[in-house]
């Protein structure tokens, strides 16, 4: 079982008075620059602690225009953390393939990335979000087929000896020859998030890539989700590995139930009303109509229309409170979900620096070890002596 | 009453509402609202023989996947207008919001298919100061607000009444789906309209009428008035107390209108 630090890095400064959406027309004169570069610093700390306090591996992704996270190139990020991390696994989950024209680009700079860190990179692969076919003008309606030809051309170009033709439909390439190459053979292992996209799912599984549940949705959503992951790996004639799948989940631990849940609650409620609205905007032919149906009926079990702290303890939307409590129900649902990969999302909203680093250690110390000592009796894997804190030098 | 079937154009199915007597008229549908027979063309085919085909994506209409632009529909239609056996006729062409920029685009590519030329609210044009609004992932309410001058009107109290999607029949919703992704593939980007389009439509000759609701606020007036300025034999008729959805609103209005440019010149 391995565990990941996962950060988005919000902009915690929305005007009180703001009920507008925190995508596509959020309006950036709300950004300052000055409170940025503290924030992104701060960020990139807590990403560099977590390292040091046992995470198997950091986890940053792409988003544009909008105040739920602040990083358009989660590369320049991966770069900067190949650099300053010495251990963890870098994964960028990822690069949304249609949005890179040509697509080239992200082979090449996820192979800079893996090549800095020494083999690190743990490649994510994504369609996007909705609302960024508003905010860059790609046509939605031709999201997959970019997406699945951007992933062949990406593939290839890290395994077939260059120069190669590459003629897509979309992108035609007479010279693919990309360097650098990645230091991992054949590939950086890659990683694809998903909402519950049918065919996303059936196309992880058919390349036996790992899925990553995107959260935000009621646990029912998510189990339904992984359960249809596990048979699509069935269909292609093998049993899913654990580590094929990962769940993101926000966390947030203190010293007893009622502190948690009276130090988090207003910084999960700024996350909730400020940064979600917006999210969900869903363009058209963005998905294909029986996945869109599908999403519209998980729309009642979407943290955006949560209303109640009951319901999201309910619905562990997030997992909230003491050690004990944290590890009881993260062990449950890690069980239940038959995840391998855990994505903790230990920052969240407005969360300060100071609780978020409080709740990293007490996670990291109280929880993180008893769940990867059951993960790993239950995976039958011996506790590997590589992992923890300040151990291993590997990849520089 | 019309008579629906499914005829096959160029190995693609597509969907065909006809009814009436007399002169051909293609009526060419927008993004929604007029894709299912509406009263108008009732009203048309007491003069008419009107043609109603479901572009491409849309009702049940396939070929969607060899449409990836304009271009695609333009020759689309060119296929249907051989199929149905409307291409050395004075074919009568109307088009409604999306309808009507393929109404245009097809006219000037192929001006000598065209007769006459009806323009209803017609996309196609980007006028800086008078741009279209959205009109994808726009709240239901605003949406109304957009398409009918007349909030009263049923399909605008109808679509104000969506509040959750997911209560709305599942054919109906997967319909809804498909239709978007059709119409996304078109006019996603440039939205709605085709940057050199302005500069053909000297191109072409048919007499055109173009006809534009007052008060549309999703494609405002200001693009028939460029519309009239640009096509060489054009006059716009402008439907006061009226929105985008012109052809719902003012049936009447629309159906006079289009009923005596279209009677004209019968037997050129």
């Amino acid at each position: 079982m391995d565990f990941y630090f996962f950060h988005l890095m919000p902009w915690p400064h929305l005007p009180a008075d703001y009920d507008g959406p925190a995508w596509v027309k959020c309006p950036n004169s709300f950004y300052e620059g000055e409170k940025g570069q503290v924030l992104y610093n701060r960020y990139l700390d807590e990403l560099l602690y977590a390292e040091q306090l046992g995470f198997d591996g950091l986890v940053v992704n792409e988003h544009h225009a909008n105040a739920y996270g602040n990083m358009p190139s989660p590369n320049l990020i991966g770069s900067i953390l190949a650099r300053q991390s010495k251990r963890a696994k870098i994964a960028i989950v990822g690069n949304a393939l249609p949005l890179y024209n040509p697509p080239i680009r992200v082979a090449e700079e996820f192979a800079m990335i893996d090549v800095i860190s020494g083999g690190r990179l743990i490649a994510g692969m994504v369609v996007g979000g909705g609302p960024e076919y508003y905010s860059n003008g790609l046509n939605p309606a031709e999201a997959r087929e970019r997406f699945y030809e951007a992933h062949d051309l990406i593939v290839q170009a890290w395994t077939r000896p260059g120069p190669f033709e590459f003629n897509g439909k979309y992108f035609k390439l007479r010279y693919v020859n990309p360097w650098p190459t990645p230091v991992q053979k054949p590939h950086p292992p890659i990683w694809i998030p998903g909402a519950g996209s049918l065919e996303t799912m059936e196309f992880v599984a058919k390349h036996r890539y790992a899925y990553m549940g995107i959260p935000y949705f009621h646990k029912r959503v998510f189990q339904r989700n992984f359960d249809f992951f596990r048979e699509a790996c069935a269909k292609e004639g093998y049993a899913a590995d654990p580590k094929q799948a990962g769940w993101l989940v926000p966390i947030y631990v203190a010293e007893t139930d009622e502190q948690a849940r009276r130090e988090y609650e207003p910084h999960l409620w700024y996350f909730v009303r400020k940064l979600l609205p917006g999210i969900d905007i869903a363009p058209p032919g963005y998905t294909t109509a029986r996945s869109a149906l599908k999403l519209v009926g998980a729309r009642n079990d979407f943290m955006r229309f949560v209303e109640t702290w009951d319901q999201i303890e309910d619905g562990n939307y997030a997992i909230v409170g003491s050690a004990t409590t944290v590890r009881q129900k993260m062990e449950e649902m890690i069980k239940s979900l038959g995840v391998g990969n855990i994505l903790c999302l230990l920052q969240l909203g407005t969360l300060p620096a100071d609780l978020t680093r409080r709740s990293m250690e007490l996670f990291a110390a109280r929880v993180l070890p008893a769940l990867r000592a059951a993960g790993d009796s239950r995976e039958g894997a011996a506790p590997t002596a590589s992992r923890g804190r300040g151990s291993g030098a590997g990849g520089q | 009453m019309f008579s629906a079937s499914i005829i096959d154009v160029h190995g693609t199915p597509v969907e065909l509402r006809r009814a009436g007597e007399g002169l051909p008229l293609l009526y060419l549908h927008g993004g929604g609202g007029d894709s299912e027979w509406i009263p108008l063309l009732d009203r048309l085919a007491e003069d008419f023989t009107v043609y109603h085909p479901s572009h491409p994506g849309f009702g049940d209409s396939g070929g969607l996947e060899h449409i990836s632009g304009m271009e695609d529909m333009v020759l689309h239609y060119v296929d249907v207008i051989a199929a149905v056996g409307l291409k050395r006729v004075p074919l009568r062409v109307a088009g409604s919001s999306f309808g009507g920029w393929i109404a245009a685009e097809l006219t000037h590519r192929y001006p000598n298919v065209v007769h006459r030329l009806v323009l209803v609210a017609a996309a196609g044009l980007h006028l800086e100061e008078a741009p279209i609004a959205e009109m994808f992932g726009v709240e239901p309410a605003e949406l109304a607000q957009r398409l009918f001058y007349d909030q009263a009107h049923p399909l605008a109290v109808a679509i104000r009444s969506i509040t959750d999607p997911s209560l709305l029949p599942e054919a109906m919703l997967l319909r809804q789906f498909k239709a978007m992704e059709a119409l996304a593939k078109v006019a996603w980007n440039p939205y709605f309209h085709n940057p050199k389009l302005e500069r053909r439509l000297d191109r072409i000759t048919a007499p055109t009428l173009v006809l534009w609701g007052r008060e549309d606020r999703l494609i405002p007036l200001a693009h028939g008035q460029r519309y009239a300025a640009r096509i060489p034999h054009a006059r716009l008729e402008i439907v006061e107390h009226c929105g985008h959805m012109a052809v719902l609103e003012k049936p009447d209005e629309i159906y006079d209108a289009i009923s005596d440019f279209c009677a004209e010149g019968a037997l050129a």
